[in-house]
Protein backbone atom coordinates (compact mmCIF):
# COMPACT_ATOMS: atom_id res chain seq x y z
CA UNK A 1 0.00 0.00 0.00
CA UNK A 2 2.74 2.45 0.89
CA UNK A 3 4.60 1.87 -2.31
CA UNK A 4 1.32 2.41 -4.17
CA UNK A 5 0.80 5.57 -2.42
CA UNK A 6 3.89 6.62 -3.36
CA UNK A 7 3.19 5.64 -7.11
CA UNK A 8 0.21 7.29 -7.00
CA UNK A 9 2.11 10.82 -6.43
CA UNK A 10 3.80 10.01 -8.93
CA UNK A 11 1.24 9.69 -11.22
CA UNK A 12 -0.39 12.71 -10.75
CA UNK A 13 2.66 14.60 -10.79
CA UNK A 14 2.75 15.80 -13.74
CA UNK A 15 -0.10 17.18 -14.52
CA UNK A 16 -0.37 18.80 -10.92
CA UNK A 17 2.82 20.47 -11.26
CA UNK A 18 1.69 22.12 -14.54
CA UNK A 19 -1.24 23.38 -12.99
CA UNK A 20 0.67 24.31 -10.50
CA UNK A 21 2.53 26.81 -12.19
CA UNK A 22 0.35 27.59 -15.18
CA UNK A 23 -2.99 27.94 -12.90
CA UNK A 24 -2.81 27.97 -9.15
CA UNK A 25 0.61 30.43 -9.56
CA UNK A 26 -0.94 32.85 -11.74
CA UNK A 27 -4.14 32.71 -10.00
CA UNK A 28 -2.34 34.12 -6.47
CA UNK A 29 -0.87 36.86 -8.80
CA UNK A 30 -3.75 37.52 -10.76
CA UNK A 31 -5.23 38.53 -6.87
CA UNK A 32 -2.01 40.99 -6.29
CA UNK A 33 -1.75 42.28 -9.32
CA UNK A 34 -6.15 43.38 -8.52
CA UNK A 35 -4.96 44.93 -5.34
CA UNK A 36 -2.51 47.56 -7.86
CA UNK A 37 -3.12 49.70 -10.11
CA UNK A 38 -1.21 48.26 -12.93
CA UNK A 39 -1.40 49.38 -16.23
CA UNK A 40 -0.40 47.14 -19.74
CA UNK A 41 3.14 47.80 -19.64
CA UNK A 42 3.73 46.90 -15.96
CA UNK A 43 5.78 49.58 -14.69
CA UNK A 44 5.63 51.81 -11.68
CA UNK A 45 2.89 50.61 -10.23
CA UNK A 46 1.41 50.54 -6.52
CA UNK A 47 -0.26 49.03 -4.08
CA UNK A 48 -3.61 50.60 -3.83
CA UNK A 49 -5.11 47.70 -1.65
CA UNK A 50 -9.19 47.61 -1.76
CA UNK A 51 -9.33 50.48 -4.31
CA UNK A 52 -10.08 48.42 -7.83
CA UNK A 53 -12.56 46.54 -5.82
CA UNK A 54 -14.75 49.47 -4.13
CA UNK A 55 -14.40 51.12 -7.79
CA UNK A 56 -16.36 47.80 -8.73
CA UNK A 57 -19.35 48.55 -6.68
CA UNK A 58 -19.80 51.75 -8.43
CA UNK A 59 -19.25 51.00 -11.90
CA UNK A 60 -21.95 50.48 -13.29
CA UNK A 61 -20.76 48.46 -16.55
CA UNK A 62 -19.97 45.72 -14.31
CA UNK A 63 -23.48 45.18 -13.17
CA UNK A 64 -24.74 45.27 -16.42
CA UNK A 65 -22.16 42.70 -17.52
CA UNK A 66 -22.91 40.56 -14.44
CA UNK A 67 -26.85 41.12 -15.41
CA UNK A 68 -26.24 40.13 -19.02
CA UNK A 69 -23.56 37.18 -18.68
CA UNK A 70 -26.54 35.89 -16.33
CA UNK A 71 -29.02 36.10 -18.95
CA UNK A 72 -27.36 34.55 -21.87
CA UNK A 73 -26.16 31.74 -19.12
CA UNK A 74 -29.73 31.15 -18.12
CA UNK A 75 -31.00 31.01 -21.78
CA UNK A 76 -28.15 29.51 -23.64
CA UNK A 77 -27.31 26.53 -21.29
CA UNK A 78 -30.92 24.80 -21.05
CA UNK A 79 -31.57 25.78 -24.66
CA UNK A 80 -28.67 24.00 -25.06
CA UNK A 81 -29.26 20.79 -23.61
CA UNK A 82 -33.18 21.03 -24.27
CA UNK A 83 -32.57 20.90 -28.19
CA UNK A 84 -29.83 17.96 -27.61
CA UNK A 85 -32.63 16.19 -25.43
CA UNK A 86 -35.63 17.02 -28.15
CA UNK A 87 -32.68 15.75 -31.11
CA UNK A 88 -32.01 12.55 -29.33
CA UNK A 89 -35.79 11.81 -28.67
CA UNK A 90 -35.54 11.71 -32.56
CA UNK A 91 -32.69 9.79 -33.39
CA UNK A 92 -33.35 7.05 -31.21
CA UNK A 93 -33.94 4.44 -33.82
CA UNK A 94 -30.08 4.98 -34.44
CA UNK A 95 -30.24 4.11 -37.86
CA UNK A 96 -27.87 5.12 -40.56
CA UNK A 97 -29.41 8.04 -41.46
CA UNK A 98 -29.32 9.00 -37.88
CA UNK A 99 -25.67 8.04 -37.35
CA UNK A 100 -24.66 10.13 -40.89
CA UNK A 101 -26.93 13.20 -38.54
CA UNK A 102 -24.62 12.88 -35.73
CA UNK A 103 -21.27 13.40 -37.84
CA UNK A 104 -23.20 16.50 -39.35
CA UNK A 105 -24.34 18.30 -36.41
CA UNK A 106 -21.04 18.00 -34.81
CA UNK A 107 -19.41 19.61 -37.39
CA UNK A 108 -20.19 23.30 -36.65
CA UNK A 109 -18.77 22.36 -33.31
CA UNK A 110 -14.87 21.75 -35.20
CA UNK A 111 -14.68 25.41 -36.86
CA UNK A 112 -13.82 27.71 -34.34
CA UNK A 113 -15.77 30.45 -32.86
CA UNK A 114 -14.61 33.45 -34.55
CA UNK A 115 -14.88 31.69 -37.91
CA UNK A 116 -18.57 30.92 -37.27
CA UNK A 117 -19.38 34.27 -36.00
CA UNK A 118 -17.73 36.49 -39.06
CA UNK A 119 -19.78 34.17 -41.53
CA UNK A 120 -22.78 34.52 -39.27
CA UNK A 121 -22.62 38.05 -39.13
CA UNK A 122 -22.16 38.18 -42.85
CA UNK A 123 -25.64 35.93 -43.20
CA UNK A 124 -27.36 38.21 -41.11
CA UNK A 125 -26.22 41.40 -42.38
CA UNK A 126 -29.79 43.51 -42.88
CA UNK A 127 -28.02 44.92 -46.41
CA UNK A 128 -26.35 42.06 -47.83
CA UNK A 129 -27.39 38.77 -46.11
CA UNK A 130 -28.90 35.46 -47.48
CA UNK A 131 -31.80 35.80 -44.57
CA UNK A 132 -32.83 39.14 -44.85
CA UNK A 133 -33.13 38.63 -48.44
CA UNK A 134 -35.52 35.29 -47.92
CA UNK A 135 -37.02 36.82 -45.94
CA UNK A 136 -38.05 39.78 -47.74
CA UNK A 137 -39.27 37.53 -50.63
CA UNK A 138 -41.90 36.50 -48.32
CA UNK A 139 -42.52 40.00 -47.16
CA UNK A 140 -40.69 39.87 -43.79
CA UNK A 141 -38.36 42.79 -43.04
CA UNK A 142 -36.03 41.77 -40.20
CA UNK A 143 -34.49 44.71 -38.23
CA UNK A 144 -30.71 44.95 -37.71
CA UNK A 145 -30.31 41.79 -35.88
CA UNK A 146 -26.80 42.44 -34.20
CA UNK A 147 -27.24 46.30 -34.23
CA UNK A 148 -30.53 46.44 -32.04
CA UNK A 149 -30.45 45.98 -28.25
CA UNK A 150 -33.51 44.01 -28.43
CA UNK A 151 -32.44 41.53 -30.69
CA UNK A 152 -28.45 41.30 -30.18
CA UNK A 153 -28.42 39.06 -27.39
CA UNK A 154 -31.05 36.63 -28.65
CA UNK A 155 -29.38 36.49 -31.73
CA UNK A 156 -25.78 35.66 -30.37
CA UNK A 157 -27.30 32.97 -28.16
CA UNK A 158 -28.67 31.73 -31.44
CA UNK A 159 -25.42 31.76 -32.74
CA UNK A 160 -23.95 29.99 -29.69
CA UNK A 161 -26.44 27.18 -29.63
CA UNK A 162 -25.96 26.69 -33.49
CA UNK A 163 -22.67 25.83 -32.92
CA UNK A 164 -22.29 24.19 -29.60
CA UNK A 165 -25.58 21.58 -29.58
CA UNK A 166 -23.76 18.63 -31.50
CA UNK A 167 -21.24 18.43 -28.81
CA UNK A 168 -23.72 18.05 -26.16
CA UNK A 169 -25.44 15.77 -28.62
CA UNK A 170 -22.82 13.53 -28.93
CA UNK A 171 -21.84 12.91 -25.55
CA UNK A 172 -26.04 12.26 -24.81
CA UNK A 173 -25.75 10.05 -27.96
CA UNK A 174 -23.17 7.89 -26.29
CA UNK A 175 -24.36 7.64 -22.90
CA UNK A 176 -27.82 6.54 -24.45
CA UNK A 177 -26.87 3.99 -26.09
CA UNK A 178 -24.82 2.35 -23.09
CA UNK A 179 -28.38 2.18 -21.70
CA UNK A 180 -29.19 -1.16 -21.30
CA UNK A 181 -31.29 -3.00 -23.77
CA UNK A 182 -33.27 -5.24 -20.67
CA UNK A 183 -34.47 -1.56 -19.10
CA UNK A 184 -36.08 -1.19 -22.37
CA UNK A 185 -37.46 -4.71 -22.87
CA UNK A 186 -38.72 -4.58 -19.06
CA UNK A 187 -40.33 -1.48 -19.41
CA UNK A 188 -41.99 -2.72 -22.87
CA UNK A 189 -43.15 -5.90 -21.05
CA UNK A 190 -45.38 -2.79 -18.50
CA UNK A 191 -46.19 -1.71 -21.66
CA UNK A 192 -45.16 2.04 -21.64
CA UNK A 193 -45.10 4.17 -24.51
CA UNK A 194 -42.14 5.28 -26.62
CA UNK A 195 -42.15 8.77 -25.10
CA UNK A 196 -42.86 6.83 -21.44
CA UNK A 197 -39.66 4.70 -22.20
CA UNK A 198 -37.66 8.15 -22.86
CA UNK A 199 -39.00 9.59 -19.98
CA UNK A 200 -38.66 6.73 -17.65
CA UNK A 201 -35.88 4.90 -19.16
CA UNK A 202 -33.44 6.92 -21.48
CA UNK A 203 -33.39 10.43 -19.08
CA UNK A 204 -32.42 8.68 -15.77
CA UNK A 205 -29.82 6.42 -17.63
CA UNK A 206 -27.94 9.68 -18.84
CA UNK A 207 -28.61 11.27 -15.49
CA UNK A 208 -24.65 11.38 -15.45
CA UNK A 209 -23.98 12.29 -18.32
CA UNK A 210 -26.91 15.27 -18.47
CA UNK A 211 -25.03 16.56 -15.06
CA UNK A 212 -21.45 16.80 -16.91
CA UNK A 213 -22.87 18.65 -19.85
CA UNK A 214 -24.71 20.66 -17.79
CA UNK A 215 -21.95 21.69 -15.51
CA UNK A 216 -19.47 22.40 -18.46
CA UNK A 217 -21.95 23.98 -20.94
CA UNK A 218 -22.70 26.32 -17.73
CA UNK A 219 -18.61 27.40 -16.98
CA UNK A 220 -17.96 27.51 -20.87
CA UNK A 221 -21.18 30.17 -20.65
CA UNK A 222 -20.45 32.27 -17.63
CA UNK A 223 -17.33 32.79 -19.33
CA UNK A 224 -18.41 34.12 -22.83
CA UNK A 225 -16.52 35.67 -24.62
CA UNK A 226 -15.40 35.09 -28.76
CA UNK A 227 -18.72 35.28 -30.85
CA UNK A 228 -19.52 38.67 -28.76
CA UNK A 229 -16.11 40.00 -29.97
CA UNK A 230 -16.75 38.46 -33.31
CA UNK A 231 -20.49 39.39 -33.27
CA UNK A 232 -21.38 42.74 -31.68
CA UNK A 233 -18.22 43.82 -30.12
CA UNK A 234 -20.81 43.91 -26.45
CA UNK A 235 -23.02 46.08 -28.19
CA UNK A 236 -25.32 48.13 -29.53
CA UNK A 237 -25.22 50.00 -26.12
CA UNK A 238 -23.65 47.54 -24.22
CA UNK A 239 -26.67 45.20 -24.63
CA UNK A 240 -24.69 42.10 -25.17
CA UNK A 241 -21.33 42.85 -22.80
CA UNK A 242 -20.40 40.55 -20.68
CA UNK A 243 -17.82 39.76 -17.79
CA UNK A 244 -15.39 38.59 -19.84
CA UNK A 245 -16.03 41.06 -22.40
CA UNK A 246 -15.53 43.95 -19.89
CA UNK A 247 -12.45 42.60 -19.03
CA UNK A 248 -10.99 42.39 -22.17
CA UNK A 249 -12.17 46.30 -22.91
CA UNK A 250 -10.83 47.52 -19.52
CA UNK A 251 -7.25 45.71 -20.01
CA UNK A 252 -6.46 45.28 -23.52
CA UNK A 253 -8.91 47.35 -25.53
CA UNK A 254 -9.62 50.64 -24.61
CA UNK A 255 -7.15 53.22 -23.06
CA UNK A 256 -6.24 53.21 -20.25
CA UNK A 257 -4.87 49.81 -20.67
CA UNK A 258 -5.81 49.15 -17.09
CA UNK A 259 -5.16 45.65 -16.29
CA UNK A 260 -5.17 46.25 -12.45
CA UNK A 261 -8.83 46.95 -12.49
CA UNK A 262 -9.39 44.48 -15.24
CA UNK A 263 -7.51 41.05 -13.16
CA UNK A 264 -9.99 42.50 -10.10
CA UNK A 265 -13.50 42.35 -12.65
CA UNK A 266 -11.58 38.77 -13.36
CA UNK A 267 -11.23 37.74 -9.63
CA UNK A 268 -15.24 38.39 -9.16
CA UNK A 269 -15.95 36.81 -12.05
CA UNK A 270 -14.14 33.82 -10.38
CA UNK A 271 -16.17 33.77 -7.78
CA UNK A 272 -19.45 34.43 -9.31
CA UNK A 273 -18.19 31.51 -11.34
CA UNK A 274 -17.42 29.49 -8.07
CA UNK A 275 -20.18 30.19 -6.47
CA UNK A 276 -22.84 28.87 -8.76
CA UNK A 277 -20.84 25.66 -9.71
CA UNK A 278 -20.72 24.86 -6.34
CA UNK A 279 -24.39 25.58 -5.95
CA UNK A 280 -25.41 23.35 -8.82
CA UNK A 281 -23.52 20.64 -8.06
CA UNK A 282 -24.91 20.70 -4.51
CA UNK A 283 -28.40 20.55 -5.89
CA UNK A 284 -27.40 17.88 -8.05
CA UNK A 285 -25.78 15.75 -5.76
CA UNK A 286 -28.80 16.36 -3.10
CA UNK A 287 -31.38 15.01 -6.04
CA UNK A 288 -29.13 11.57 -6.67
CA UNK A 289 -29.43 11.31 -2.97
CA UNK A 290 -33.12 11.29 -2.82
CA UNK B 1 -50.02 9.95 -31.91
CA UNK B 2 -48.32 6.12 -32.71
CA UNK B 3 -44.81 5.67 -33.44
CA UNK B 4 -44.54 5.20 -37.24
CA UNK B 5 -46.59 8.88 -37.60
CA UNK B 6 -43.68 10.13 -35.04
CA UNK B 7 -40.57 8.70 -36.87
CA UNK B 8 -42.46 10.38 -40.32
CA UNK B 9 -42.54 13.65 -38.69
CA UNK B 10 -39.51 13.29 -36.83
CA UNK B 11 -37.30 12.57 -39.90
CA UNK B 12 -38.96 15.74 -41.34
CA UNK B 13 -37.83 17.70 -38.63
CA UNK B 14 -34.12 16.20 -38.52
CA UNK B 15 -33.83 17.24 -42.46
CA UNK B 16 -34.85 20.80 -41.44
CA UNK B 17 -32.13 21.02 -38.80
CA UNK B 18 -30.13 19.22 -41.27
CA UNK B 19 -30.06 22.10 -43.53
CA UNK B 20 -30.17 24.90 -40.92
CA UNK B 21 -26.68 23.77 -40.08
CA UNK B 22 -25.10 22.56 -43.67
CA UNK B 23 -26.55 25.45 -45.67
CA UNK B 24 -24.78 28.37 -43.94
CA UNK B 25 -21.35 26.38 -44.20
CA UNK B 26 -22.24 25.48 -47.79
CA UNK B 27 -22.84 28.85 -48.29
CA UNK B 28 -19.41 29.98 -46.66
CA UNK B 29 -17.91 27.16 -49.05
CA UNK B 30 -19.16 28.75 -52.21
CA UNK B 31 -18.55 32.46 -51.23
CA UNK B 32 -15.27 32.16 -50.41
CA UNK B 33 -14.78 31.86 -54.68
CA UNK B 34 -16.85 35.09 -55.35
CA UNK B 35 -15.41 38.28 -56.79
CA UNK B 36 -15.64 41.28 -54.39
CA UNK B 37 -18.56 42.56 -56.36
CA UNK B 38 -20.50 39.61 -55.67
CA UNK B 39 -19.85 39.41 -52.36
CA UNK B 40 -21.62 42.37 -51.45
CA UNK B 41 -23.98 42.68 -53.99
CA UNK B 42 -28.21 42.60 -53.22
CA UNK B 43 -29.69 40.68 -54.03
CA UNK B 44 -27.47 38.68 -52.95
CA UNK B 45 -26.71 35.13 -54.97
CA UNK B 46 -25.85 32.02 -53.35
CA UNK B 47 -23.63 30.92 -56.28
CA UNK B 48 -20.77 33.30 -57.48
CA UNK B 49 -21.79 34.19 -60.44
CA UNK B 50 -18.07 34.07 -61.87
CA UNK B 51 -16.00 31.63 -60.15
CA UNK B 52 -12.52 33.65 -59.06
CA UNK B 53 -9.23 32.76 -56.69
CA UNK B 54 -8.44 36.49 -55.69
CA UNK B 55 -9.93 36.11 -52.46
CA UNK B 56 -7.54 33.46 -51.33
CA UNK B 57 -4.31 34.90 -53.69
CA UNK B 58 -4.90 38.32 -51.18
CA UNK B 59 -4.68 36.12 -47.60
CA UNK B 60 -1.91 34.25 -49.41
CA UNK B 61 0.22 37.05 -49.91
CA UNK B 62 -0.79 39.07 -46.92
CA UNK B 63 0.02 35.99 -44.33
CA UNK B 64 3.10 33.63 -44.32
CA UNK B 65 -0.19 30.96 -44.31
CA UNK B 66 2.64 27.80 -45.03
CA UNK B 67 4.33 29.18 -41.92
CA UNK B 68 0.81 29.78 -40.15
CA UNK B 69 -0.13 26.30 -40.51
CA UNK B 70 3.08 24.06 -38.99
CA UNK B 71 2.99 26.14 -36.26
CA UNK B 72 -0.97 25.32 -35.78
CA UNK B 73 -0.45 21.49 -36.50
CA UNK B 74 3.33 21.86 -34.24
CA UNK B 75 1.37 23.08 -31.31
CA UNK B 76 -1.75 21.50 -30.97
CA UNK B 77 -0.32 17.97 -32.24
CA UNK B 78 2.13 18.61 -29.12
CA UNK B 79 -0.39 19.86 -26.96
CA UNK B 80 -2.67 16.88 -27.63
CA UNK B 81 -0.12 14.71 -27.66
CA UNK B 82 1.92 15.13 -23.95
CA UNK B 83 -1.80 16.40 -22.37
CA UNK B 84 -3.46 12.55 -23.53
CA UNK B 85 -0.45 11.23 -21.67
CA UNK B 86 0.21 13.61 -18.39
CA UNK B 87 -3.89 13.34 -17.85
CA UNK B 88 -4.55 10.19 -18.21
CA UNK B 89 -1.41 9.11 -15.69
CA UNK B 90 -3.30 11.42 -13.24
CA UNK B 91 -6.89 10.26 -14.14
CA UNK B 92 -5.63 6.33 -13.50
CA UNK B 93 -4.72 7.61 -9.99
CA UNK B 94 -7.48 9.33 -8.89
CA UNK B 95 -10.07 6.48 -10.47
CA UNK B 96 -8.08 3.48 -9.58
CA UNK B 97 -5.64 4.32 -6.88
CA UNK B 98 -5.98 5.21 -3.19
CA UNK B 99 -3.62 8.00 -1.35
CA UNK B 100 -4.31 10.54 1.03
CA UNK B 101 -5.85 13.73 -0.06
CA UNK B 102 -7.04 12.09 -3.21
CA UNK B 103 -10.64 13.84 -2.75
CA UNK B 104 -9.39 17.09 -2.00
CA UNK B 105 -6.51 17.59 -4.73
CA UNK B 106 -9.34 16.36 -7.07
CA UNK B 107 -11.20 19.19 -5.79
CA UNK B 108 -8.96 21.61 -6.55
CA UNK B 109 -8.15 20.35 -9.91
CA UNK B 110 -12.16 20.51 -10.70
CA UNK B 111 -11.66 24.22 -9.34
CA UNK B 112 -9.44 24.94 -11.85
CA UNK B 113 -11.94 24.79 -14.52
CA UNK B 114 -13.85 27.27 -13.27
CA UNK B 115 -10.46 30.33 -13.52
CA UNK B 116 -11.62 32.13 -16.70
CA UNK B 117 -8.40 32.52 -18.98
CA UNK B 118 -8.58 36.22 -18.27
CA UNK B 119 -7.71 36.20 -14.66
CA UNK B 120 -4.41 34.45 -15.16
CA UNK B 121 -3.52 35.92 -18.56
CA UNK B 122 -1.53 38.22 -17.69
CA UNK B 123 0.60 36.40 -14.66
CA UNK B 124 1.10 33.49 -17.30
CA UNK B 125 2.46 36.28 -19.52
CA UNK B 126 4.49 37.33 -16.54
CA UNK B 127 5.99 34.28 -15.99
CA UNK B 128 6.77 33.00 -19.12
CA UNK B 129 8.80 36.67 -19.53
CA UNK B 130 10.78 35.61 -16.65
CA UNK B 131 11.56 32.16 -17.84
CA UNK B 132 12.65 33.23 -20.92
CA UNK B 133 10.15 31.46 -22.98
CA UNK B 134 7.98 34.06 -24.42
CA UNK B 135 6.82 33.65 -28.25
CA UNK B 136 8.87 30.06 -28.31
CA UNK B 137 7.15 26.94 -29.13
CA UNK B 138 7.93 25.56 -25.44
CA UNK B 139 6.24 28.56 -23.93
CA UNK B 140 3.23 28.31 -25.86
CA UNK B 141 2.49 24.25 -25.35
CA UNK B 142 4.21 24.20 -21.46
CA UNK B 143 0.82 25.82 -20.11
CA UNK B 144 -1.62 23.55 -21.88
CA UNK B 145 0.47 20.02 -21.64
CA UNK B 146 -2.43 19.30 -18.89
CA UNK B 147 -5.87 19.82 -18.45
CA UNK B 148 -8.37 19.71 -15.52
CA UNK B 149 -10.86 18.93 -17.72
CA UNK B 150 -8.91 16.16 -19.61
CA UNK B 151 -8.64 14.77 -15.91
CA UNK B 152 -12.15 14.99 -14.90
CA UNK B 153 -13.00 13.44 -18.16
CA UNK B 154 -10.80 10.60 -18.19
CA UNK B 155 -11.42 9.84 -14.08
CA UNK B 156 -14.87 9.31 -14.80
CA UNK B 157 -14.73 7.24 -18.08
CA UNK B 158 -11.76 5.05 -15.72
CA UNK B 159 -13.97 4.48 -12.73
CA UNK B 160 -16.73 3.08 -15.06
CA UNK B 161 -14.00 0.40 -15.91
CA UNK B 162 -15.21 -2.88 -14.00
CA UNK B 163 -12.86 -3.02 -10.89
CA UNK B 164 -12.42 -6.69 -11.41
CA UNK B 165 -10.13 -6.43 -14.06
CA UNK B 166 -7.29 -4.82 -12.39
CA UNK B 167 -7.91 -6.86 -8.96
CA UNK B 168 -7.70 -9.77 -11.49
CA UNK B 169 -4.95 -8.29 -12.70
CA UNK B 170 -2.70 -7.86 -9.71
CA UNK B 171 -3.17 -11.23 -8.43
CA UNK B 172 -1.19 -12.27 -11.67
CA UNK B 173 1.26 -10.12 -10.19
CA UNK B 174 1.20 -6.84 -12.77
CA UNK B 175 2.25 -4.02 -11.61
CA UNK B 176 0.16 -0.72 -11.44
CA UNK B 177 2.20 0.66 -14.62
CA UNK B 178 1.29 -2.78 -16.86
CA UNK B 179 -1.92 -2.14 -15.52
CA UNK B 180 -2.17 1.32 -16.97
CA UNK B 181 -0.41 0.33 -20.00
CA UNK B 182 -1.70 -2.71 -20.65
CA UNK B 183 -5.39 -2.67 -19.44
CA UNK B 184 -6.64 0.67 -18.84
CA UNK B 185 -5.25 2.95 -21.73
CA UNK B 186 -6.45 0.02 -24.17
CA UNK B 187 -9.93 -0.40 -23.09
CA UNK B 188 -9.92 3.51 -22.88
CA UNK B 189 -9.47 4.33 -26.42
CA UNK B 190 -12.52 5.62 -27.62
CA UNK B 191 -12.12 8.07 -24.35
CA UNK B 192 -8.64 8.97 -25.47
CA UNK B 193 -9.26 9.59 -28.93
CA UNK B 194 -12.28 11.77 -27.79
CA UNK B 195 -10.36 13.46 -25.83
CA UNK B 196 -7.75 14.00 -27.73
CA UNK B 197 -10.07 15.44 -30.54
CA UNK B 198 -11.51 18.16 -27.87
CA UNK B 199 -7.49 19.11 -27.01
CA UNK B 200 -7.09 18.87 -31.22
CA UNK B 201 -9.94 21.17 -31.78
CA UNK B 202 -9.37 23.79 -28.65
CA UNK B 203 -5.63 24.41 -29.65
CA UNK B 204 -5.97 24.73 -32.96
CA UNK B 205 -9.16 27.02 -32.74
CA UNK B 206 -8.31 29.19 -29.56
CA UNK B 207 -7.51 32.87 -30.40
CA UNK B 208 -6.50 34.65 -27.59
CA UNK B 209 -3.95 32.20 -26.03
CA UNK B 210 -1.62 32.47 -29.03
CA UNK B 211 -1.99 35.64 -30.05
CA UNK B 212 -0.67 36.72 -26.29
CA UNK B 213 2.12 34.51 -26.27
CA UNK B 214 3.79 35.61 -29.71
CA UNK B 215 4.85 38.25 -31.16
CA UNK B 216 6.14 37.57 -34.60
CA UNK B 217 4.20 36.40 -37.71
CA UNK B 218 7.11 33.86 -37.64
CA UNK B 219 5.62 32.09 -34.41
CA UNK B 220 1.58 32.77 -35.34
CA UNK B 221 -0.97 30.07 -35.60
CA UNK B 222 -3.52 30.16 -38.10
CA UNK B 223 -6.37 31.39 -35.89
CA UNK B 224 -4.03 34.32 -34.45
CA UNK B 225 -3.12 35.41 -37.87
CA UNK B 226 -6.12 35.31 -39.47
CA UNK B 227 -7.55 37.80 -37.17
CA UNK B 228 -5.36 40.30 -38.08
CA UNK B 229 -7.32 40.21 -40.98
CA UNK B 230 -10.71 39.61 -39.24
CA UNK B 231 -9.93 41.29 -36.19
CA UNK B 232 -9.14 45.07 -38.56
CA UNK B 233 -11.88 47.28 -38.77
CA UNK B 234 -11.55 48.09 -42.16
CA UNK B 235 -13.15 44.18 -42.64
CA UNK B 236 -12.65 43.60 -46.07
CA UNK B 237 -15.27 40.83 -46.07
CA UNK B 238 -14.19 38.93 -49.67
CA UNK B 239 -10.53 38.41 -47.93
CA UNK B 240 -12.22 37.67 -44.62
CA UNK B 241 -14.02 34.68 -45.77
CA UNK B 242 -11.37 33.02 -47.87
CA UNK B 243 -9.23 33.46 -44.68
CA UNK B 244 -11.95 31.92 -42.73
CA UNK B 245 -12.28 28.91 -44.86
CA UNK B 246 -8.49 28.58 -44.37
CA UNK B 247 -8.58 28.24 -40.98
CA UNK B 248 -11.31 25.93 -40.78
CA UNK B 249 -10.83 23.47 -43.79
CA UNK B 250 -7.85 21.40 -42.49
CA UNK B 251 -9.26 20.24 -38.80
CA UNK B 252 -12.61 19.72 -40.59
CA UNK B 253 -11.21 17.76 -43.30
CA UNK B 254 -9.28 15.42 -40.23
CA UNK B 255 -12.88 15.29 -38.60
CA UNK B 256 -14.70 14.37 -41.75
CA UNK B 257 -11.92 11.60 -42.59
CA UNK B 258 -11.79 9.63 -38.81
CA UNK B 259 -15.45 11.32 -38.04
CA UNK B 260 -16.35 7.11 -38.39
CA UNK B 261 -13.45 6.36 -36.01
CA UNK B 262 -14.60 9.11 -33.32
CA UNK B 263 -18.20 8.45 -33.50
CA UNK B 264 -17.82 4.90 -32.90
CA UNK B 265 -15.44 5.55 -30.91
CA UNK B 266 -17.58 7.43 -28.53
CA UNK B 267 -20.48 5.14 -29.35
CA UNK B 268 -18.95 1.89 -28.57
CA UNK B 269 -17.20 2.96 -25.36
CA UNK B 270 -16.89 0.85 -22.37
CA UNK B 271 -19.62 3.35 -20.09
CA UNK B 272 -21.99 0.18 -20.59
CA UNK B 273 -21.43 -2.62 -18.35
Amino acid sequence: MKRNQKLAYLFIAPSSLILIIFVFVPLFEAFFISLTNMDIYMNGYNFIGVDNYLRILEDSRVWNATRNTIVYTIIEVPLQIALSLFILLLMLGNNKFHKFLRTVFYIPYVCSMTAISVMWSMILNKNSGMVAFMLSKIGIEIPNLLGTPGYAMGTVIAVSVWKSFGYTLTLLSAAALGVSQSLYEAAEIDGASWIKKFIYVTIPGIRETIAFCLVTTLITALQVFDQIYVLTQGGPLYSTETLVGYIYDRGFKTAPFDVGYATSVAVYLFFLIAIITFVLRRYATRREEE
Amino acid sequence: MNRKAFDILGTVVLVIIMLIILLPLFWLLVSAFKSDFDVMRWPPKFFPSEWVGTQFAYVWKVLPIPTMLKNTVCFAGAVTIISLFFDSLAAYAFARMDFCGKKIIFGIILLTMMIPFQIVMIPIYLEEYKMGILNSFIGLVLPRAASAYGIFMLTSFFTGIPKSLDEAARIDGMSEIQIYLKIILPLSKPALVTLGIFHLMNNWNDLLYPMMLTSTQERRTLSAGLATLVGSNAIKYGPTLAATVIAIAPLLIVFLLGQRFFMEGIATSGMKE
